[in-house]
């Protein structure tokens, strides 16, 4: 099990796009307010399974391929934070515009840790293995249609009622699926960088020279 | 043998072990999904069956878990052809035993509404499928559900397209409950009330972890309790379950005190498992249980105990409420969710819910507030109108237990509602009223009450599900009235054994300082025995009534929920001194809503001209705020409150001006939609606050919107601007169909067949180049682009 204990606030700032500017103590007060709220509703869920390469129906697409390339194994995960924080973005969206748009970008930040804490998880229990960075569905050229295979192969719908809609969104919306590459020799731990992203014309973290984070 | 001579005539009736398990076991290999296996292994599926029916099943479940379209789509096989083939491997295990078999139907796959996308007539066409391609099973079983809103259309559907009996299994987190937050006494209450025949949990769990959830649903139901356990819980690594079957059954023993009759196991069991079962309960007895809490309304999360006065909001109603009524016409939503949210944060435990309006669709509006409500609220609804096909589209989409409002002693009524109430297991307020109308006198009152409640019975509804509306006259009109309907009160209450329930409000027509009198009156009949007040709970006099009484009555134990509500509470109203060095302006840019409204109302009591006040000092406000954002030196989240202070200040001059019956101040309508199979609609949310306040009627069509739905909105409401978000690049694709069809229909066009709609778009992945493309007249890089553009082409 994993709890997450606090919210790194910078980087929910920088969601919203507020990267240097100075907030007045009423922002501060929501800010507060808001990452409590979300470490109190949140219900941090994971799976992970280990896969041999080459796994039947994984690679799709050059990026992944690139991905794996030399790994003799692979780990799909899969995390989530659960409806409860749907529902408190949702209501907020009616009661409150501003304290939802806060509580959405916290619980962006608390879904990126948990992975970052999975990812951990993973790399502490395959310690004699060096590991890549974690690659999802979405990710370059790596269809957004694998959501259905990574759910499947780790039953986290029943496992941890994680889903996909017809459209291979995730429900909870605050989830994420992944793919860290395991191999015996050292790899280039790379980033995909900009130049491998689908949202690079119009990423708004680009537009201020800055970078997300992938 | 029958399922319900098998209930009566066996102590315990035994479910088989896991099928996945024994797949898992044998190795074989299938292509896309198990259930695949029924056709291309029948013989290694039969004797999987075979083997649970050699340790002593007396019913065996299909290998059709997932045998759902959905999760078919891929596989080569149709729905039928699955099931049919399942059902026949099945049919020949059985043969020459008693054995049932059961259709095995677990969860679709795809999260349902609100949620996820899928609606809950499209989950309810998925059952149907599944449960007529099982027509030659014995019996139906839906298993490991998470949902119970999606349960609910699963058992709707094998109610009406079958006569099988109906087992429902859960699956619980240690939490008590499931993913989608469903409780386990609101599952029992509903499910027992939809006409589940036995009930229980499943999965997730070993059977000692079980044990609180267990006990919870038996509090709840007089059904049989179902459970089949997974076989402890799987290790981490291994992914092998815990518990050998000697500990798993006798942790099944410590449960048959909470009435558990059917068992079987799940993930991890095997014919080891069951065979050991049925020997440990050999000689045990079955304990039937009553349930220890009897009159229970519910959401899927929260179950209200009728035992003591629950406050019922009466708020979700047009009648006299100019706003309220244009909402409905407008269809706009988030003004009657507002309203809910406040009754709750008033202390309301249940929402009343009426859109009774001439000039709308009642039927569809009382679905889309409903589905609206339980998506934000927790509390119970209770569905209100006087036409039956109404009620009966609001009991079909509520998710849980409702109250419907109302049945009462004509013939015609009693005929229509209580099949309505009785089918979808709800509860009914009974007004006592018939064709000669209302009787004066509490005898003749007292008569229709129980006149409904024996008609209630007969129509197969506890009396404890009635609740009777002694009907509040006016005093002002009628003195002696008040003395009647209390004495009617307290005679069903003591006589019938019904709970109450009581419209307040209509006792103080006409007369001055009418909280006072409604008070008194709520005071007085809580005395005689009020279950449920139908008040305003946002009058604080009228809920902290309810409260005090049940302190004094005992009911509040040792004060706490008293103490809890009213230790802390902060004076509510802005403070004179903060506003005498403030103007609108200031207020507005520092997003204080109370402050703004205050200062508005005072300058509008000054004779302020309201437009000017719009003019002058909000829009410059808004465009101040805006600006500050454009040059990165205001937050998001203080641009949006900037813009919830100047609603505030809209909202009053709006009320000011629809009480001097001017014309609304709208700069045009806009309607604004996060496209089909989109869910991400915060962006969406965001434009909507901004374009509000500009004085812009938005249409909110919601997300997830079906392009007709837009371009129908758009000619119904000569809407000529349109608004689309996306945020995934997989939903671009309806963006560009939306634009498509609006360009497309005629009556969106010109004579010269140009498009009279101007359509801007947004969202995370689109770029300007791609909206042009996709046929947009704008792009908008954020919410305050939006307004600028707004201001473009609607002034």
């Amino acid at each position: 099990m994993i709890e997450l204990e606090s919210l790194d606030r910078k980087e929910a700032i920088r969601y919203l796009g507020g990267s240097g500017i100075k907030l007045n103590y009423r922002m501060d007060a929501l800010m507060d307010e808001c990452e409590k709220e979300i470490l109190l509703k949140a219900d941090p869920k994971y799976l992970y399974i280990e896969k041999e390469l080459p796994c039947n129906g994984l690679i799709k697409g050059k990026d992944i391929e690139k991905h794996l390339y030399g790994c003799e194994k692979a780990v799909l995960m899969c995390a989530t934070l659960g409806t409860e924080i749907d529902k408190i973005i949702r209501i907020n969206q009616i009661s409150d515009m501003a304290r939802a748009v806060v509580l959405d970008s916290f619980a962006s930040v608390a879904a990126e840790q948990l992975c970052n804490r999975v990812n951990e998880a993973i790399v502490e229990k395959y310690s004699d293995y060096y590991t890549t960075f974690r690659f999802s569905p979405g990710y370059g050229d790596y269809p957004i249609e694998m959501q259905n295979y990574f759910l499947q192969t780790l039953d986290a719908p029943r496992k941890i009622g994680l889903t996909s809609n017809s459209n291979y969104l995730l429900v909870p919306t605050k989830s994420v699926t992944a793919v860290i590459g395991l191999s015996k020799s050292p790899i280039e731990r790379k980033r995909l960088g900009c130049a491998g992203c689908i949202a690079r014309e119009s990423c708004q973290f680009r537009r201020n020279g800055e970078h997300c984070g992938v | 043998m029958e399922f319900k001579d098998f209930i009566n005539k066996k102590e315990f009736i035994l479910l088989d072990g896991a099928m996945g398990t024994m797949i898992q076991k044998s190795g074989v290999k299938y292509d896309s999904v198990p259930e695949a296996l029924n056709i291309t292994h029948p013989k290694l599926i039969a004797s999987f069956h075979k083997a649970y029916v050699d340790a002593g099943a007396d019913v065996i479940y299909s290998n059709t878990f997932g045998a759902n379209a959905y999760k078919l789509k891929d596989s080569g096989y149709s729905v039928k052809q699955v099931i049919s083939a399942a059902i026949n491997n099945a049919k020949n295990a059985v043969k020459g035993t008693d054995a049932l078999i059961a259709l095995d139907i677990g969860p679709i796959g795809q999260l349902l509404e609100p949620a996820g996308a899928l609606s809950f007539d499209e989950a309810y066409e998925y059952y149907k499928e599944q449960i007529i391609a099982g027509k030659d099973a014995d019996i139906i079983v839906f298993e490991t559900m998470t949902d119970l809103y999606e349960l609910k259309a699963a058992v709707l559907a094998a109610k009406e397209n079958c006569s099988k009996p109906i087992i429902t299994t859960m699956t619980f987190e240690r939490s008590g409950r499931t993913f989608t937050g469903a409780s386990a006494a609101s599952a029992a209450v509903t499910l027992e009330g939809l006409g589940a025949d036995a009930l229980g949990v499943n999965c997730s769990l070993g059977p000692d972890e079980l044990e609180p959830i267990v006990s919870e649903i038996s509090k709840y139901t007089d059904l049989p309790i179902v459970i089949k356990p997974n076989a402890g819980l799987p290790d981490p690594n291994s992914n092998e379950y815990n518990i050998l079957p000697d500990d798993f059954a006798k942790s099944v023993l410590t449960l048959l005190k909470y009435g558990v009759k059917i068992v079987g196991g799940c993930c991890g069991t095997t014919p080891e498992y069951i065979a050991k079962i049925k020997e440990t309960l050999s000689g045990e007895k079955y304990h039937p249980q009553k349930k220890s809490v009897d009159t229970t309304i519910c959401s899927a999360s929260t179950a209200v105990e009728i035992n003591g006065p629950r406050i019922i909001g009466e708020r979700i109603n047009p009648t006299g409420k100019k706003l309220f009524k244009q909402a409905l016409v407008d269809k706009n939503i988030d003004y009657i969710l507002t309203q809910a949210l406040n009754q709750i944060s008033g202390g309301a435990e249940i929402l009343d819910v009426n859109v009774g309006h001439p000039e709308i669709d009642e039927k569809n509006m009382m679905v889309s507030v409903i589905k609206a409500i339980q998506s934000v609220c927790d509390a119970p609804l209770q569905i209100d109108s006087t036409k039956p096909e109404v009620l009966e589209a609001g009991l079909r989409y509520y998710n849980g237990k409702p109250i419907v409002n109302s049945v009462n002693g004509e013939e015609k009524s009693l005929r229509a509602v209580l099949p309505l109430v009785k089918k979808y297991g709800a509860s009914v307020v009974g007004l006592t009223l018939d064709e000669n109308g209302i009787p004066k006198t509490a005898e003749g009152r007292f008569k229709i009450a129980k006149r409904i409640v024996e008609r209630a019975e007969a129509a197969g509804i506890d009396r404890k599900d009635v609740y009777i509306d002694c009907l509040t006259l006016t005093v002002s009109a009628e003195q002696d009235a008040c003395r009647e309907t209390l004495s009617a009160l307290h005679r069903v209450k003591t006589e019938l054994g019904c709970k109450t329930c009581l419209g307040v409000s209509n006792i103080s027509f006409g007369l001055p300082n009418r909280e006072l009198v409604n008070r008194t009156f709520l005071t007085m009949a809580l005395e005689e025995g009020l279950d449920l007040p139908i008040i305003n709970p946002n009058i604080a006099s009228m809920t902290g009534a309810v409260r005090a009484y049940r302190v004094l009555a005992g009911i509040d134990k040792n004060s706490n929920e008293f103490i809890s509500v009213y230790n802390n509470a902060a004076p509510q109203t802005a403070a004179a001194d903060t506003l005498a060095d403030m103007d609108i302006f200031t207020a507005i840019y520092n997003g204080l809503k109370k402050e703004g409204a205050c200062l508005t109302e005072k300058l509008l009591n000054e004779n302020a001209d309201p437009m000017k006040i719009v003019n002058e000092m909000l829009i410059p406000a808004l465009d101040k705020v805006g600006d500050g954002f454009e040059k990165n030196k205001i937050f998001l989240p203080q641009l949006i409150q900037s813009a919830n202070a100047a609603q505030e200040c809209f909202e009053v001059i709006k009320k000011h001006i629809s009480q001097t019956s001017g014309s609304p101040v709208s700069k045009g309508k806009i309607i604004l939609a996060t496209v089909k199979g989109d869910i991400h609609d915060i962006g969406k949310n965001i434009v909507k606050v901004l374009l509000d306040n500009y004085g812009y009627t938005v249409v909110d069509l919601g997300r997830d919107v079906d392009p007709q739905l837009i371009v129908d909105t758009a000619v119904e409401q000569n809407i000529k601007m349109i608004g689309l978000s996306a945020l995934m690049t997989t939903t671009l694709k309806s963006m560009e169909d939306t634009i498509k069809m609006v360009r497309e229909r005629k009556e969106l066009q010109n004579p010269d067949g140009s498009s009279k709609c101007v359509v801007f778009v947004g969202g995370a992945v689109l770029t300007k180049e791609y909206a042009m493309k996709i046929g947009a007249d704008y792009y908008c890089k954020d919410a305050k682009e939006s307004v600028d553009t707004a201001k473009k082409v609607l002034g």
